[in-house]
């Protein structure tokens, strides 16, 4: 998508590099992969957990997708979008009750034992499906895991599944782990969480609290000539401002997920042998979208739902909260998105007189003081742009005479107040967009999901035909039907506004020139950096 | 009057002094300079200061007015630095005074209250509390006086062991005063000056607290703050400076001016009582 591709800024970079080597002729973007070295990098986040299969999320991936392959990983130009991993090929049953995956043959784990069938087996059944945050829900009907012989694995599922859906789920959701290491004790308890033993480039060495993670080259790693680093050290700098004056002193090498500030990047794409890039996480959209508590009887009806939405100025949040590196959002499929995303859907321009016509219909005048209603608006504190875009907000309903008063809360006390207590009436979130709109973002609308799931609909909303609809989709097998199911899905919540998706936002790296094979697939900063280097 | 010139002939307390003026004619002028929303945004964002003469300061990130912003805050930091130290003051001295009056038994227990606050440093007590109970303006007063209290309430009892055994304290008494009445209206009243010379202290404290609790994001979020305005900035450092320096110098400003106003009031007062 370009607005997430191509720059100005990042032209201009490109051009000036290009300027800059015809007159050093050593540095330019045509090197070739050299083996050894160590990349420093910045961590803003000390996961404890480091088990993948167990916690998908970008935080975990970042570290252990190193360490812990999946089946398939993301590709920008491979068939499905995919590239195979520990997994050669994959395979769906016509009726939806299996899939055949053919395994990589002379895969060793870490510890020197072979990698096998049964491995595949035991992750699936007694990790993805019973104890990871996503995987409860996409292999909810998987019920058992054949293996005719070492390199064969056949998943049996109870009801039809879209094959579609399992394949696009390969790369968030299908970390392997050793059998022979975890089919002893409890699985939430195993060391090996904290010290990950995998298939991966990289070896899990050693973690110090608060300082730094510590990845070593596995010399037995599949890939030809692969890796070509010989460490990995992920330097914790929970600062994002320090980021970029370690960038600039040299200290690391690579900032990945936008750990430099967004206000940064303009001038520090200008300094010598830095770059930018906003590629390598398309397959990672976040989505600014507004939570609706629906209990509340103003936000129940539709009128005001769309008078909030009229009252946002998306290309004024893209352009000044996100700096430009974001995209305005249409509906709960980012654009970005190849397989499901329609521009079919009602939408809301920023008309705030329109929105202001909209609430005086809808029976809530102006009082004397020139306020409607008020309000509690909980803006998500995991990032800069959800807070932002919360203050934001908090000026965009002012304008339509509805007084909104901000929130704050620390990460924990935030999910508790908004998915299990429902204490909020509009809460900002960031969701993400994974692929698929089976894997997280039905589950935004969906009603019946019991309180305390995070990331879910918890704002009370119920509507028989789009959950009838999203179930429907659960079930299509063939891949069109399914994928017009989910268009059709888009244009109900468009129409309806469950909550309101704001804009869509990704990642930005900055590296030194040094670094090379740097966003080459879509999930490039959680996959397995096998073929990265650092040129000399 | 007297007071007043000894006040005013010292030159640190008039630089104070005029800086206190000043941010008071700030805080009050506010809503008639800035009426509105000062979060409103009013132009293009990070504007630089000085470059359109509406917004003299420039803009923030999401384009409100910095200028705006900084008076309103100017509201916000007083209120603070002095409801917190009002507050203080009024607890530090009941409590003081009961347990320099009393003695035995409730001294002993007051003091080891006092000492079990005055053990746990102040920030991390209203840090504490501010994020258990949530952050709001009135929440944010009372997690900087629970850690301030303790000061007055000691100057307050030392004071008050010495006057409960003047003539005067045995005169009420034998007229048969009630106990409550003799401390508190024949005792702190006299007790009471050098507890106030502390006023200064808690109020530059008080501000400097909340500027602090605002920048780690426990301030109240639907007003404007100088510390909440630094936090801001300081995301945008490197290319927006000015964000975080302008409500920095305000914020160094008002302390100063606090600090010397009040060493001014205790020279002034200290020449007073060596002068009779």
């Amino acid at each position: 998508m370009s607005e997430f591709t191509i720059s100005r800024r990042g032209l201009l970079a490109g051009s000036a590099l290009l300027l800059a080597s015809t007159a050093l002729p050593t540095i330019g973007f045509a090197q070739t992969p050299k083996k050894g070295g160590r990349l420093v990098l910045a961590a803003d986040s000390e996961p404890r957990n480091l088990n993948p299969a167990i916690v998908a999320s970008n935080g975990v991936f970042f570290i252990s997708s190193k360490i812990v392959e999946t089946l398939a990983e993301a590709s920008f130009d491979g068939k499905d979008g995919l590239q195979p991993r520990l997994a050669l090929s994959w395979e769906g049953a016509a009726d939806g009750l299996s899939v055949t995956f053919r395994l990589r043959d002379g895969v060793k784990w870490h510890d020197g034992k072979p990698f096998t069938a049964a491995d595949v087996a035991f992750s699936a059944l007694q990790i993805w499906k019973p104890l990871q945050n996503l995987g409860r829900t996409v292999f909810k009907d998987l019920e058992a895991v054949d293996t005719p012989d070492d390199l064969t694995a056949i998943f049996k599922f109870a009801k039809p599944t879209p094959f579609q859906l399992i394949r696009n789920a390969l790369p968030a959701l299908s970390s392997v782990v050793p059998k022979h290491l975890y089919e002893v004790g409890k699985i939430e308890e195993n060391p090996a969480n904290n010290a990950p033993v995998g298939t991966g480039p990289f070896k899990f060495a050693e973690y110090k609290a608060g300082q730094y993670y510590r990845l070593t080259k596995n010399d037995a790693y599949w890939g030809k000539d692969e890796p070509y680093l010989d460490e990995i050290v992920y330097q914790v700098l929970p600062d994002r401002t320090s980021a970029a004056a370690a960038l600039e002193a040299e200290e690391i090498q690579l900032a990945a997920f936008s750990a430099v500030p967004l206000a940064d990047l303009d001038r520090i794409s200008k300094v010598p042998g830095l770059k930018v890039i906003t590629k390598g996480y398309e397959g990672l959209t976040y989505q600014l979208v507004v939570e609706i508590n629906h209990r509340r009887k103003e936000l129940a009806d539709l009128k005001v739902r769309q008078a909030i939405a009229h009252a946002i100025d998306k290309d004024f949040v893209v352009k000044t909260v996100f700096l430009g590196y974001a995209a305005t959002a249409t509906g709960p499929v980012p654009k970005n998105d190849p397989q499901f995303y329609t521009a079919d859907v009602p939408t809301y321009p920023f008309d705030v007189a329109k929105a202001n016509a909209l609430l005086d219909e809808a029976g809530y005048k102006r009082a004397d003081d020139g306020k409607r209603f008020a309000l509690k608006l909980l803006p998500a504190p995991y990032f800069n742009e959800t807070k932002q875009f919360g203050d934001y907000l908090r000026q965009a309903l002012a304008a339509i005479g509805i007084d909104a008063e901000i929130v704050n809360n620390d990460s924990a006390a935030h999910i508790k107040a908004v998915y299990t207590d429902h204490a909020f009436d509009l809460a900002v979130g960031p969701p993400v967009f994974r692929g698929d709109p089976a894997i997280s973002t039905t589950i935004l609308v969906q009603s019946g999901i019991p309180d305390g799931v995070p990331f879910s609909n918890q704002g009370g909303y119920k509507n028989a035909e789009l959950d009838a609809l999203i179930v429907k989709a659960s079930e299509t097998l063939d891949t069109s039907a399914r994928t017009e199911l989910y268009k059709e899905f888009q244009k109900k919540v468009a129409a309806d506004l469950p909550l309101i998706n704001v804009a869509e936002w990704s990642f930005i790296s900055v590296a030194r020139d040094r670094v090379g094979n740097i966003a080459n697939n879509p999930r490039w900063a959680v996959s397995n950096w096998a073929d990265t280097y650092l040129a000399g | 009057m007297n007071w007043l010139r000894h006040f005013f002939r010292t030159p640190e307390a008039v630089a104070g002094a005029l800086i206190l003026a000043l941010l008071a004619a700030m805080a009050l002028a506010a809503p008639l300079l800035f009426p509105g929303d000062p979060q409103a945004i009013a132009g293009p964002a990070l504007l630089p200061p000085f470059q359109d003469w509406s917004l003299p300061l420039g803009t923030d990130r999401l384009g409100r007015d910095v200028l705006a912003e900084l008076f309103h805050g100017a509201r916000t930091s007083l209120a603070v630095g002095l409801a917190a130290a009002a507050a203080a003051l009024l607890i530090g001295a009941v409590v003081g005074t009961l347990a320099g009056f009393a003695g035995g038994l409730i001294d002993e227990a007051l003091m080891r209250i006092t000492d079990a606050f005055q053990t746990v440093p102040s920030f991390l007590l209203a840090l504490a509390f501010v994020s258990i109970v949530g952050p709001s303006l009135g929440v944010v007063v009372a997690a900087i006086t629970l850690g301030a209290w303790t000061g007055p309430a000691r100057v307050a009892r030392a004071e008050v062991l010495s006057i409960r055994e003047r003539d005067y304290v045995a005169g009420a008494r034998v007229i048969g005063m009630h106990p409550l009445e003799i401390a508190f209206r024949e005792v702190l009243p006299n007790a009471l000056p050098p507890v106030l010379a502390l006023s200064s202290v808690i109020v530059a404290a008080a501000i400097l607290t909340e500027a602090a609790l605002s920048f780690l994001g426990l301030g109240d979020p639907n007003r404007v703050t100088w510390g909440g305005m630094i936090s801001e900035g300081r995301t945008v450092l490197r290319t927006a400076p000015f964000l975080s320096i302008v409500p920095g110098v305000a914020l160094v400003l008002t302390v100063l001016g606090v600090y010397l106003a009040g060493e001014g009031v205790v020279e002034s007062t200290a020449v007073r009582r060596s002068l009779s």
